[in-house]
């Protein structure tokens, strides 16, 4: 399996238990793990009993796992405050009021807290060298995806802007006839090297994602969540990242053959609808199913975790360059 | 004064004149237009930067704010310039000095 593991799906699916299990199953494997959870409605600290904050801090009871939860409000904040005091080195005070406003505005944009979060998401895979696995738990499905799709989209226009820019600067050191002094010069000019440096850093994430990740999707078997899972798939193909396989979570467990009764009956009558979902999604998708885990009683914590883990049948063992 | 002193001063006269026409007709305005197309394409460049400050909700503002403390006096420039400017045309006919 590759390094970085994304968990997705849809809303309310159980994608923070199966991406917990399987953290759990590469933490016990001996590899040193860590889970990242980037749903704005955390839930790791949950499973874990135990709370977590923006820095990989270790879970208690493990010898090799690692948590934390992003949070984009905090990194939105933090850039913000980056620009702020940038300013205050190189801009006289009787400007910063009125470039202030636009820094503020530009941070409470609707991309502000996507793109936070995927810096946060470079940033940790740029960070992740101590870390054998690491394990995404994502937010629901829309999100992510346009998440993982920022890369290119972004790319293409920093490049436009980088060429505009370049246009100018060209056209400023034509205007110098003679030996007047340019107005800018193509040489050292800050604002190219920090859209070139933005670049690279989506250069970076698209080709990690690419060839460093692999994604599953976590599914209920019942038609929404089946048909949310086709999209995303076909979605993910079309971004070129790697689909490894399905875990479909909640199923309903069995009643005994000589139980009668309202309750019995229900559940097998649940059983055999959930069945023909599950033949319909070995049989329609072309991802393998890694996974089929059944409800529990009672929330998934503690030795519950290992219980679903060996239901999981994603392979534990790192591939590639990493592997040791 | 000998003659050749005469023409010198007169030759001098005459090229000081030619310079000058030469640079008022030809050089002056070129790199002057020039250079206003380099204004106009940074103008460009910062729209395309900051759409959101004239409402336009852009997917890179996040990142472009970045480049902010080293803009600033153009920024601030240009914001007054694109609310002022008033037609294409203004700004693009006054290169001609009618």
């Amino acid at each position: 399996m590759r390094r970085f593991v994304f968990f997705g799906g849809k809303g309310g699916v159980g994608k923070t238990t199966v991406s917990s299990a399987y953290a759990h199953a590469c933490a016990e494997a001996g590899l040193e793990t860590l889970v990242v959870s980037t749903d704005p409605a955390h839930s790791t600290a949950d499973v874990f009993d135990q709370a977590f904050s923006d820095e990989p801090r270790p879970v208690e009871g493990y010898d090799s796992l690692s948590a934390m939860e992003i949070d984009p409000d905090e990194e939105v904040t933090r850039h913000l405050m980056g620009i702020k005091r940038a300013m205050g080195d190189q801009v006289s005070p009787a400007i910063v009021n009125e470039i202030d406003r636009q820094v503020e505005l530009a941070h409470q944009t609707p991309g502000a807290h996507e793109a936070a979060l995927f810096d946060r998401f470079i940033d940790v895979m740029r960070n992740s060298d101590g870390y054998d696995r690491v394990v995404f738990d994502t937010s629901p499905t829309g999100g992510t995806l346009r998440l993982l799709s920022l890369p290119e989209y972004l790319g293409g226009w920093i490049d436009r802007l980088v060429e505009k820019r370049e246009q100018s600067i060209d056209l400023f050191e034509k205007a110098a006839i003679g030996n007047r002094e340019p107005r800018r010069t193509q040489v050292g000019d800050p604002i190219v090297a920090r859209l070139r440096e933005r670049k690279e850093n989506f250069e970076f994430a698209g080709e990690t994602l690419r060839n460093e990740a692999a994604f599953f999707l976590v599914l209920n078997p019942d038609e929404l969540s089946i048909r949310e899972t086709r999209r995303a798939v076909d979605s993910l193909d079309d971004y070129g990242l790697t689909v490894a396989g399905l875990v479909v979570n909640r199923l309903t467990p069995e009643p005994e053959d000589h139980e009668e009764g309202r309750g019995a009956r229900f559940l097998r009558r649940r059983c055999a609808t959930e069945r023909e979902r599950l033949a319909e999604v070995r049989e329609s998708f072309e991802h393998p199913v890694a996974g089929v885990i059944e409800t529990r009683v009672a929330e998934v914590k503690g030795d519950f975790l290992a219980d679903v883990a060996d239901e999981l049948e994603i392979e534990v063992a790192l591939d590639g360059p990493h592997a040791r | 004064m000998e003659l050749w002193e005469r023409i010198a001063a007169y030759r001098e006269v005459v090229e000081e004149w030619l310079r000058g026409l030469y640079h008022g007709m030809i050089s002056h305005p070129a790199y002057e237009k020039i250079e206003q197309e380099a204004e106009d394409t940074e103008d460009a460049f910062l729209l395309a930067c900051f759409p959101d400050a004239f409402g336009i909700p852009s997917p890179v503002s996040y990142y472009t704010a970045e480049l902010l403390p080293y803009l600033a006096t153009e920024f601030e420039a240009w914001e007054r310039r694109m609310w002022d400017r008033e037609s294409l045309l203004e700004r693009k006919g006054h290169q001609y000095h009618f």
